[in-house]
């Protein structure tokens, strides 16, 4: 059996990142709605950084 | 104005894969051997889309035998890319044509575009840097965003020609192709942002104050313990040039990573779901991951214009903060 254990392993530190992200986003959300829009702009930004180390282990590991 | 840093964006955007191209020469050539079997090897076990972008013309003094590549060689990504550019150049053309004060039909819808955009970006650059960068944060919006989309349209991969003596059913040689899953062109954009993003930042802080922001020293303290924080800080400035120099390459291979994976993720509900029922098993099962990947070209489009957007914001709301005070 071959595979890139790595990457797995990024695979799912990220999902589970961007999940929280989104979580803590949408709950914030419940919480205040008016602040809905830079909400949504900061939980693009970290659901992206959260990404990134897929790509980077992907691609680089 | 904007509108000629918009057109010359565009122009600049399209130009800039030719020399990349040209610089990977070597990587490619070195390359050739075991991507020439992983090629062949994907095509035998199922149908994905090659690793790097098949090269269509090899440019002036290239041979595709030995798969040098000269400079002005064409990727099937880079035909594609041009086609997107050319229909926002001519959208914009056709949108500003007869500006009139009280915007109607397409113009109307271009103003909607670029005003929300604009004001978008105001909310994270300040009033300030917006003006300077604009420009460029919303033609990579626009083009990422539309040429993903592009990319999406159904059948685009199928045109093109196969090789002799390969069966009829399957394009060995297409010739269109997402703008993004080809590395050259996400590479392409994060550098020109980067060096963008230097000058920026050392016309608004000036150089000094550029290596002031990232070797920073928060807080004073006094004695063994003021020193004690300078080690601190300028150890944590080494990690922030580390963490400047990973963002192009993040940037680089989150976009090239999405829109090449949700491509191949397409092919592969298709094959599965004609596994399943024949011949309309797969269109039914492609269906809603073909929703997602019309929301992830949006998300991936504003992702890449946020990051950037965001990286400057970083760097240049210091020179803000001074003048408000």
């Amino acid at each position: 059996m071959t595979g890139s254990i790595q990457v797995g392993l990024a695979a799912l530190g990220s999902a589970v990142g961007v999940g929280l992200v989104g979580a803590k986003a949408a709950e914030a959300t419940g919480r205040n709605p008016g602040a809905a829009g830079p909400i949504r702009t900061q939980a693009i930004i970290f659901a992206a950084l959260a990404e990134g180390i897929v790509f980077i282990a992907l691609f680089l590991g | 104005m904007n509108f000629r840093r918009f057109l010359l964006a565009i122009t600049l955007f399209v130009a800039l894969p030719f020399p990349a191209l040209a610089g990977a020469e070597e990587a490619t050539s070195d390359k050739s051997a075991p991507a020439g079997e992983s090629h062949i090897d994907d095509h035998k076990k199922h149908h994905g889309l090659p690793k790097p972008a098949p090269i269509l013309y090899h440019g002036i003094g290239g041979n595709p035998e030995t798969g040098k590549v000269g400079p002005l060689a064409i990727t099937n990504s880079m035909v594609v890319m041009l086609v997107v550019a050319a229909c926002i150049i001519l959208v914009a053309q056709l949108a500003t044509r007869k500006a009139a004060l009280i915007p109607s039909g397409l113009q109307n819808f271009v103003e909607w575009l670029v005003e929300s955009l604009y004001g978008f970006f105001e909310g994270v650059l300040g009033a300030h840097m917006v003006k300077k960068t604009f420009w460029f944060f919303a033609t990579i919006f626009i083009f990422i965003l539309f040429s993903n989309w592009f990319g999406l349209i159904p059948g685009l991969g199928t045109i093109g020609w196969a090789e002799q003596g390969h069966h009829n059913e399957h394009v060995t040689n297409p010739l269109l192709r997402g703008v993004n899953a080809d590395l050259n062109m996400t590479l392409a954009m994060a550098a020109i942002f980067m060096v963008l993003w230097l000058f920026w930042c050392i016309r608004e802080i000036g150089p000094g104050g550029f290596v002031g922001h990232i070797f920073d020293v928060k807080g004073h303290g006094s004695g063994f313990f003021g020193i004690f924080l300078v080690a601190v800080f300028i150890c944590v400035g080494v990690i922030e040039v580390v963490s400047i120099c990973v963002r192009p390459v993040a940037l680089t291979f989150r976009l090239y990573g999405n829109v090449f994976a949700g491509e191949n993720m397409l092919e592969s509900v298709m094959m599965m779901g004609n596994q399943l029922v024949p011949y309309i098993g797969g269109a039914i099962a492609v269906l809603p991951f073909y929703l997602l990947e019309i929301l992830v070209g949006l998300v991936q489009a504003l992702v890449f214009a946020l990051l950037t957007s965001v990286f400057t914001a970083l760097m240049c709301e210091h020179h803000e903060e001074e003048h408000s005070h």
